[in-house]
């Protein structure tokens, strides 16, 4: 628990859980929301665009954090929500018209039954056992899609999705768009924020701690483990309906295994059990990528063998490879956790200890 | 009926590589509670290694021994770099930190060897065998024979000897094996060198004369259904799993996918069958059934 600054007292238990508890708090929030809105201003468009892709990411990665940091059930399959979600979004838009605020809840709850399908398992088998079932929903999801009709899903050509209109403005380039991803994901944000710290989170906590003792105190393992699934599956499924009109055109192949074992590394360099945290690893991963596909061409002259096609993907993996162990050894609490202490050790400054 | 026959004895040798695989994939969980995610690189690793110490212009028997001891070395070093540091930690931990070892090892195998495909040599004669109306695959038919010997070699080891006692009974239970004074880290670091070895002979069996890239390791996520069907735990139990796993896959490949149209069927299959054993019997078919205290 972070230190506050002393002379802050509370009256009620509501405002000591509060997430912003001081003046200078709200300040700051405020001049952060205003910068938010005002970013693509004074952004490029290459800039904005990597906070739009960031941003479409976190939510499916705040939706990871809380069915595997939160509720503890390993899940290697958020990618495959996430398809099924773009999946079902760009379906909807596309075969029936419907407009983005209504096809993009929709693949939302599509994503999050899938979840709850692949999810069900969660009450007999646990922790790794569990991996694989999610596995199993990482592979047969593209099997899935390829086998209705093309139709329903467009199979192996995937989707062309016409820009989302809003009162007859079309979405179509970066910085619309960003007015699209940006509030859906600081909406998706807020719910998570508050959803940990709700009887719900609480439960989520308790199973994941140890689900037997839960049970004991009435917590029903069965009904929260496939409520975490479903709720996971719910922010994967709204992220990849971001992405299909981010995108505008969605297949199979962008929602592979691979990217949902980068996804559980980003959880882990973030923090495991913290929404922050899961903030936090996807700036920090999605950053480390930047820099990685910026370096490219020097890194190729440095590795021959690799060559210009591959040395993006052999770099991200040795480097998330790598800060995966290094985080896990020496600081498994993640990023969340040292940004917490920083924060306490410049409230206390220049006392080491208060 | 000939055809039945013909795929359903490929797909029992192929299951044979496979429960291989998974024994790998045991014997690590066995020893240290570690669910090795990373198996399918440690696989292509071996390949690589072997791939390598043969471009050297090494005889061929040479390179399979350096090989192998070069895998049991990297098996060795891993443990040492990476689990030794995590003994204590959750088991949640330790699954997390295999995802982090499979990530790296492939983007390091792609660094150091690029992804180009390479030819691998050939261990196994390609001429196929025959046999009545069976026309088999050379590699497939010696690598299952020669592990069902190595199947019973290691039952052997882990039932009748005294070191491989040791190694069960830390797989049972890791503070009890502490109090009778057996080594648990020396145990999980032979472990980490035994399955290491046994994974580069997988990938001699898998890859003879074919071609070697990092993309061949997904063969790792296919040998994890056949671990989980007989139990983390079970030896022999594998090779029942393995043929469960390999006739159905290939009778499936055979038998269902020309009817669906575009295939995909055997891929899916061993993951539907793990899925619903999972739901009925949690353990597998041999493992061992722990009862959950709070």
């Amino acid at each position: 628990m972070a230190r506050l600054p002393c002379g802050v007292y509370f009256e009620t238990y509501d405002k000591e859980r509060a997430y912003v508890r001081t003046k200078p708090q709200t300040v700051c929030l405020i001049i952060f929301f205003i910068l938010l809105i005002l970013a693509p201003f004074f952004l490029s468009v290459k800039f904005t665009s990597m906070i739009n892709v960031m941003m479409i990411v976190m939510v499916a990665i705040v939706g990871l954090q809380i069915t595997t940091g939160y509720a503890g059930q390993v899940n290697l399959g958020q990618s495959a929500f996430m398809g099924m979600g773009a999946f079902v979004t760009s379906s909807l838009a596309f075969n029936l018209n419907w407009p983005f605020y209504l096809a993009i809840p929709a693949g939302g709850l599509g994503a999050g039954l899938m979840g709850i399908v692949f999810g069900l398992p969660a009450y007999r088998v646990k922790g790794f056992y569990l991996a694989l079932t999610t596995i199993a929903a990482q592979i047969i999801f593209p099997i899935l899609i390829m086998r209705v009709p093309d139709s329903i899903f467009g199979g192996s050509m995937g989707f062309h999705l016409e820009p989302a209109s809003f009162f007859g403005i079309m979405l179509d380039n970066e910085t619309k768009l960003y007015y699209l991803v940006m509030p859906v994901t600081v909406i998706m944000i807020f719910f998570a924020f508050n959803l940990v710290r709700t009887r719900v989170g609480r439960a989520f906590i308790a199973i994941r701690d140890n689900d037997i003792a839960a049970e004991m105190i009435g917590i029903s393992p069965f009904y929260y483990k496939t409520l975490a699934f479903f709720i996971g599956g719910l922010f994967a499924g709204v992220g990849g309906g971001l992405w299909a009109y981010y995108i505008r055109y969605i297949a199979v192949d962008q929602f592979t295994l691979w990217f949902s074992v980068w996804y559980i590394g980003m959880i882990i360099v973030g923090g495991l059990g913290n929404i922050f945290g899961a903030i936090l690893g996807t700036v920090f991963i999605r950053g480390l990528e930047e820099i990685i596909t910026s370096l490219g061409p020097y890194l190729v002259d440095i590795f021959p063998t690799v060559g210009g096609g591959a040395i993006w993907f052999a770099g991200m993996n040795v480097v998330l490879g790598g800060a995966i162990i290094l985080f896990l050894i020496f600081e498994p609490r993640g990023l969340a956790h040292r940004w917490n202490i920083l924060k306490t050790s410049y409230r206390i400054w220049p006392f080491p200890y208060s | 009926m000939g055809e039945f026959l013909q795929y359903t004895v490929n797909g029992a040798l192929i299951g044979m590589l496979y429960a291989m695989i998974a024994l790998a994939f045991n014997v690590i969980y066995r020893a240290g509670r570690i669910l090795n995610f990373a198996q399918g690189e440690m696989v292509i690793l071996g390949g690589f290694l072997v791939w390598w110490f043969f471009s050297f212009d090494m005889p061929l028997w040479l390179a399979l021994l350096t090989g192998f001891g070069g895998s049991a070395v990297i098996g060795l070093l891993i443990e040492r770099g990476i689990f030794r540091p995590m003994i204590g930690q959750p088991i949640f931990a330790l699954v997390m930190v295999t995802i982090g070892l499979m990530i790296l090892l492939r983007g390091l195998m792609l660094v150091i060897w690029g992804p180009a495909q390479r030819p691998f040599p050939e261990f196994f004669s390609r001429v196929p065998f025959i046999w009545g109306p069976i026309i088999l695959n050379q590699a497939i038919l010696w690598g299952g024979l020669i592990s069902l010997a190595v199947f019973a070699g290691i039952s052997l080891l882990f039932e009748k000897t005294k070191w491989g006692l040791k190694l069960t009974v830390v797989a049972e239970d890791h503070q009890v094996a502490q109090s009778l004074g057996i080594s648990v880290k020396w145990s999980i670091a032979f472990a980490w060198a035994i399955s290491a070895v046994l994974s580069t002979f997988a990938s001699i069996v898998f890859l003879n004369a074919s071609s070697l890239d990092f993309l061949a390791s997904g063969i790792g996520l296919r040998a994890l259904p056949v671990a989980l069907l007989a139990g983390l735990e079970s030896i022999w139990g594998l090779v029942l799993a393995g043929l469960i796993v390999g006739v159905g896959e290939a009778l499936a490949g055979a038998y269902l996918d020309p009817y669906l149209g575009g295939g995909g069927m055997s891929e899916a299959f061993p993951y539907i069958l793990m899925l619903f054993i999972l739901l009925i019997r949690p353990q597998g078919l041999f493992g061992w059934k722990i009862i959950e205290r709070v």
